[in-house]
């Protein structure tokens, strides 16, 4: 009983630092958008507020932006097109930020396993052994809101961006999933403790003759790049964005969602960051592995710390991926397409079998 | 369920006042009525902070709207920079610009699109009230004919700063709504949440006019009773001139139809040439006599220094000067007609690539009567006919017997009229030339405005023996479907085409364009240009303006430009007005530094725009976008505004430059732009994905962009150096030196990259400009507000940064412009795109568009 509870409390703080996290990323997007531009970005809102009582409120950068932005999306008219096939239409954007809040169950957001302190576990759904397998099989799921949403809104903006998106997500599972085999293959695991784990631990001769933390991003380098540029493709963000490609689709696959319907696609979008960025720092970044952290460590102090390592990596990779959609043009279809077939598989397929052969190799050895 | 009744306590305590006011500050002391009132300070609150507007320009004031989000204003301060290409996500729209009949229901739809709360923004005093283009027969007389307006923001176009005034204006004003909730016994004025008020406007329809809905019974009985017939009886009409003849033959016509005042004097006439720079006579007399001798006598005559055909002999006459004459005409630069009085003129403004310069003007007479002018069309020998011959069709009725698809092309098919004939009076038309009595009705505080003269009461005019009025229907589309690209079967997979429209609302359209796409995938196999979206009535307006007038009209052409286009407009009159308007050397300096400036200004813009269009979220143009606006207060330092400068005068310019002008624009030229170009070049020129975006994009080979009379980069980056500063130089363009640059590839790459480096010849000229220029007058004479323009006809031609400007103007010796034709390279570039688009996908016709770099106001005019 007690356990379940445990989980209740814990999927609550999830879900509510989540959502309220992805609000203030998209304040963040905006400021980064606006410092990328040599602009100032939101810094009126929320600044000289007087509330009921003559209380003055001063937040500075625009702090309750995103608040505003969330009681106007409530607030607006939710408009239902005649023309659209209703069920699924509004069905879309439920999927997507579904899709996109379950996959949370098994992310670590702190130290799991052997290096959690007792009798707290940093993940709402701890020991699951296939942890990855669940993330991507969750992940694939968020396709369905936008083929859907582009499908059932009757619009042929949205259709195409539907039909792009198909294209796109499914090519882009394939090198995603692949990239990160090298790694699992070097861990031995599927579990991302075990790999974080891991990647405390020695590495390979390469990186320690290096100097280097056994990180992913160390020993499996290319592996690293192929995620992170799948990933990108994975979350619809520039230059991946094709399926809502504004300059071409004017909104894509959400062109006819008004209010919180498109409210929810732009969440369930930076919820899908939010995870993909958990899972690169997890997989190739050391998970809450800091220099001056070790594994032995497993009391309170340091398991906090430890989530707040995780927490800083993930919000420089979040920061690193709004950087990049403020920074590079938009590839076109095909050569998204070919990215994908032409260069990322065949390069993740070796890198699988080098990798493969290497840690043959070095089990032999021992 | 029963509405609840609620018994307040009642506050019956009288306070101590000071008491009160402390309890006020440190208690919260709250009653229903304020506790539902902080409902509405949070509802309102959330909608004031977060205003998304509508990403949709219209013209002009669009541009300062882009402004506004740039990185000097930052309209993102207020939240509001999210800026939605769907209506759906939007909640305030913006209607930057003149708003036309033919956009008219695009604007309605997209406004009943928008979900409540909703709010509209009147930027501008075109959106205002028709601003000055009112008069014209295609512009709405304001929005708020149509939408409710929340804010209405004056100027021509406002300043950003006057745009972010206007959203801190909406705010208030939300700030002051309360919320409807009848269950709680509430009253507001929220009227979006009664169900019962239908807030949807009727989309217009586009018949005969543009005919709103909701008065159509009224517009039906005015139009049966003939009321604008009767008043057009009761003005003056336009006075027609006869064509000129030949010189020998009938030494000067004796005006005929001109006004008792002005018959009597004997009217002053130009030197006959069709521009600056061409054949010269004895090489037309030559040419004419090989005509002659090759098509049998009276093939060619010389009439004004230009070629009269017969008609049935065009096609061969053409061909010949095309492919087999010595200097091979194959650039046709322009393409126009004019009404006279006993015939309907097309006229043909020719160049060779292989002798530039060498330009010479064929003229083609056919019946006067309305409907009944025909003319064989030249597309199949110049392929830039195209656009030009339907404009002629469109406006003036002359049907071109052989072209592919003769159909209006900036109105729309189902309008009544032909707008340009001399014989068509606008529906606010009150007399032949400005400035119109209603104007300067005696007294002060007695005016009338042009509404209360048409009898429908606002810009409607309806043939009288309309009927159809029970099938107008706001869900046809008459300005788009006419045109739908037919589909070529590509039987490689058994797959559906089906057909995009593109615009006029669309991110990346550049204004209100809109292309008929017919794509199989995500691959164009059609595609057809519409455009009229902007269509404000340029030309028409000049035939009222008188030739001063005209000035500031002209820096709405290409917004972007205005400074290059006052220059074609002043060299095309001083053409007429001879030695009278010769510039001092100081004034052509100004007018030369002024040019270059905007041709660097609309390059950055240009180059930063396509980087948009291919993706780069608008960072590139924010900072090509910097450079402008510091030219931009370059120019609103000497002139007195950003964009619409209005500095150039017959002769001269409008003011001296003021103190210190010089040296801050020595500043920013020799320190800053250089460093700019390369940056942009650094950061752009080599980055991957704009390589592969860019590389073997819609190719246009030399050949074509001749044949499609392509202009400007978009000409040199095919490889062909063709510069009208070159080739046919004007102004002291000759005293510079530059390259001509050109491209080889005719990609979108090289039309960047042209740009590019055109920006690094501009600002050569402007270093050598800004150290030579001299001291001394900026006018020949003094300042006057009367010209005297002698009779004849002129054809001008600069090197704007979109391409050959041209102004064809005909003088018949009175205060306005008999005809008045403007040589737009936006409109006569997109001839090309088609050719360029087929074969590509959607996203690249996005950045070939980009890459052409049109500006609406002169696509349209």
């Amino acid at each position: 009983m007690l356990v379940v509870i445990g989980i209740l409390i814990k999927i609550l703080v999830v879900v509510g630092i989540t959502q309220g996290a992805v609000a203030y990323m998209i304040l963040l997007e905006r400021k980064v958008a606006a410092y990328s531009q040599d602009r100032i970005g939101p810094n009126r809102c929320g600044s000289n507020l007087v509330l009921p009582g003559g209380f003055r409120l001063n937040l500075p950068f625009g702090l309750l932006q995103p608040i505003a932005d969330g009681a106007k999306m409530i607030l607006k008219e939710d408009v239902i097109p005649s023309y659209v096939e209703k069920p699924l239409y509004i069905l879309a954007p439920a999927i997507s930020i579904i899709a996109a809040m379950i996959g949370f169950a098994v992310i670590p957001f702190g130290p799991v396993g052997t290096q959690a302190p007792s009798g707290v576990n940093f993940q709402i759904a701890p020991g699951v052994d296939i942890g990855i397998v669940y993330v991507f099989a969750i992940g694939s799921l968020a396709v369905y809101g936008v083929i859907l949403g582009g499908w059932a809104s009757n619009n042929k903006y949205s259709f195409l961006g539907g039909l792009r998106s198909s294209a796109q997500l499914i090519s882009y599972e394939i090198p995603l999933g692949m990239s990160i085999l090298g790694m699992v293959l070097l861990a031995g695991s599927l579990d991302l403790n075990t790999i974080v784990n891991y990647q405390d631990g020695h590495g390979l001769w390469l990186t320690r003759w290096l100097g280097l933390p056994a990180w992913g991003v160390f020993v499996q380098p290319i592996g690293c790049l192929l995620f992170i540029i799948s990933a990108f493709a994975e979350t619809n963000r520039l230059p991946f964005d094709l399926p809502e490609a504004e300059q071409e689709l004017v909104g894509g696959y959400h062109t006819e969602y008004s209010a919180m319907k498109f409210g929810m696609f732009f969440l369930g979008e930076y919820l899908h960051v939010i995870t993909v960025s958990y899972l690169t720092v997890i997989l190739f970044f050391g998970g809450w592995d800091a220099p001056f952290l070790n594994q032995i460590q497993s009391d309170w102090f340091s398991g906090l710390l430890k989530a707040l390592v995780l927490l800083v990596k993930v919000g420089l990779m979040v920061f690193f991926m709004m950087w990049v959609r403020w920074t590079i043009p938009r590839f076109r279809y095909d050569q998204l397409m070919d990215l994908a077939w032409k260069a990322l598989i065949p390069i993740a397929l070796v890198n699988l079998v080098a990798t493969a052969a290497i840690v043959e190799l070095l089990r032999s050895s021992h | 369920m029963a509405t609840p009744t609620i018994t307040r306590p009642e506050w019956s305590t009288v306070i101590d006042p000071v008491l009160q006011k402390e309890l006020e500050q440190h208690v919260l002391v709250t009653n229903w009525d304020k506790l539902l009132g902080m409902v509405d300070t949070v509802y309102n609150w959330g909608r004031r902070s977060s205003l998304w507007p509508l990403g949709f320009g219209l013209a002009c004031c669009a541009i300062e709207m882009i402004c506004t989000a740039s990185s000097r204003f930052d309209i993102a301060r207020f939240g509001a920079e999210v800026f939605r290409g769907s209506p759906r996500q939007a909640d305030v729209m913006i209607v930057s610009g003149t708003v036309t009949k033919t956009m008219m229901p695009m604007i309605a739809r997209l406004y009943d699109q928008m979900p409540e709360p909703k709010y509209v923004i009147s930027m501008g005093a075109c959106a205002t009230g028709g601003g000055p283009f009112k008069e014209g027969y295609n512009v709405v007389s304001g929005i708020d004919k149509y939408l409710p307006v929340d804010v209405y923001i004056p100027g021509c176009p406002p300043t950003p700063q006057a745009l972010l005034n206007g959203l801190i204006m909406l705010q208030k004003k939300i700030d002051g709504e309360k919320l409807d909730i009848p269950l709680l016994g509430k009253h507001g004025n929220t009227p979006w949440y009664r169900t019962e008020l239908d807030r949807d406007i009727p989309v217009p329809v586009l018949g005969p006019d543009l005919i709103d809905l909701r008065t159509v019974e009224i517009a039906a009985e005015k139009t049966a009773q003939g009321l604008l017939d009767a008043r057009e009886a009761t003005l003056t009409h336009p006075p027609k001139i006869a064509a000129p003849q030949r010189e020998s033959a009938t030494p000067e016509p004796a005006e005929p139809a001109k006004p008792a005042a002005k018959g009597a004097k004997k009217v002053k006439r130009a030197e006959a040439r069709p521009s600056i720079v061409w054949l010269g006579n004895e090489g037309l007399s030559a040419l004419a006599e090989r005509l002659n001798a090759k098509f049998g006598a009276e093939t060619a005559t010389i009439i004004q220094a230009g070629l009269l055909i017969p008609a049935d002999k065009l096609l061969v006459v053409a061909r010949y000067l095309r492919d087999e004459n010595s200097i091979r005409y194959d650039y046709l630069a322009s393409l126009q007609s004019v009404h006279y009085e006993d015939c309907i003129e097309v006229n043909y403004q020719l160049d060779s690539s292989s002798k530039p310069g060498s330009l010479i003007e064929l003229r083609v007479r056919t019946a006067e009567a309305e409907g009944e002018g025909e003319v064989p069309s030249v597309v199949g020998i110049w392929r830039g006919a195209d656009f030009q011959e339907r404009e002629v069709y469109d406006m003036m009725g002359v049907r071109f017997t052989g072209h592919p698809e003769l159909a209006r092309i900036l109105m729309w098919d189902g309008f009544a009229y032909y707008p340009l004939r001399k014989d068509y009076l606008e529906p606010y038309y009150e007399g032949p030339s400005k400035v119109f009595d209603s104007r300067v009705e005696e007294g002060f505080g007695r005016h009338f405005r042009a509404e209360e003269v048409n009898p429908y009461g606002t810009n409607m005019k309806i043939p009288r023996d309309f009927k159809d009025w029970a099938k107008l229907d706001a869900a046809e589309d008459t300005k788009g479907l006419g045109l739908l690209p037919s589909g070529v079967n590509v039987s490689e997979l058994d797959t559906d085409q089906f057909i995009i429209s593109m615009g006029p609302q669309h991110p990346s359209t550049h204004g209100v364009f809109r292309m008929n796409l017919r794509v199989d995938g995500e691959t164009i196999i059609g595609l057809k240009p519409v455009m009229g979206y902007m269509h404000r009535n340029h030309e028409k307006i000049g035939e009222r303006n008188t030739f001063l007038m005209n000035f500031p009209f002209t820096d709405r052409l290409d917004y972007l430009t205005s400074m290059g286009n006052n220059f074609g407009y002043a060299l095309a009159v001083e053409q007429l007005m001879g030695d009278d308007a010769k510039p001092p050397e100081r004034a052509e300096f100004i007018r030369v530094i002024m040019a270059e400036l905007t041709r660097v200004a609309s390059h950055m813009w240009s180059i930063g725009f396509l980087l948009n269009d291919i993706g780069a979220f608008f960072t590139p143009a924010l900072y090509a976008i910097e450079e402008r606006e510091l030219i931009l207060d370059l120019f609103e330092w000497a002139s007195g505004s950003r964009m619409m400068c209005n500095y150039y005068r017959f002769g001269g310019v409008a003011f001296d430059l003021p103190p210190g002008w010089l040296e801050r624009a020595r500043g920013i030229v020799n320190d800053r732009l250089d460093g700019k170009i390369d940056e942009l070049d650094r950061y752009l020129s080599g980055n991957e994905i704009v390589l592969d975006r860019c590389k073997g994009i819609g190719v246009l080979t030399a050949e074509q962009a001749l044949a499609f009379s392509t202009a400007g980069p978009v000409l040199r980056a095919s490889g062909v150096p063709y510069d009208i500063r070159r080739v046919a130089p004007y102004s002291i363009y000759s005293h510079f030196t530059f390259d001509v640059i050109k491209g080889s590839a005719g990609d979108v790459y090289d039309r960047y990259y042209v740009r590019l480096l055109e920006m690094r010849e501009s600002v050569k000229i402007l270093k050598q400009a800004l150290a030579d220029i001299p001291e001394g007058p900026i006018l020949p004479g003094k300042k006057s507000y009367q010209i005297k323009v002698p009779a004849g006809e002129a054809y001008s031609r600069v090197e704007n940064p979109k391409g050959e400007l041209g102004y064809y103007v005909v003088a018949d010796g009175g205060p306005t412009a008999y005809r008045y034709h403007v040589r737009s390279p936006s409109f006569i570039n997109l001839t090309a795109l088609e050719q360029m688009c087929l074969g590509h996908t959607i996203a690249d016709v996005v950045g070939i568009l980009g890459s052409l770099d049109i500006v609406l106001g002169e696509v349209d005019r």
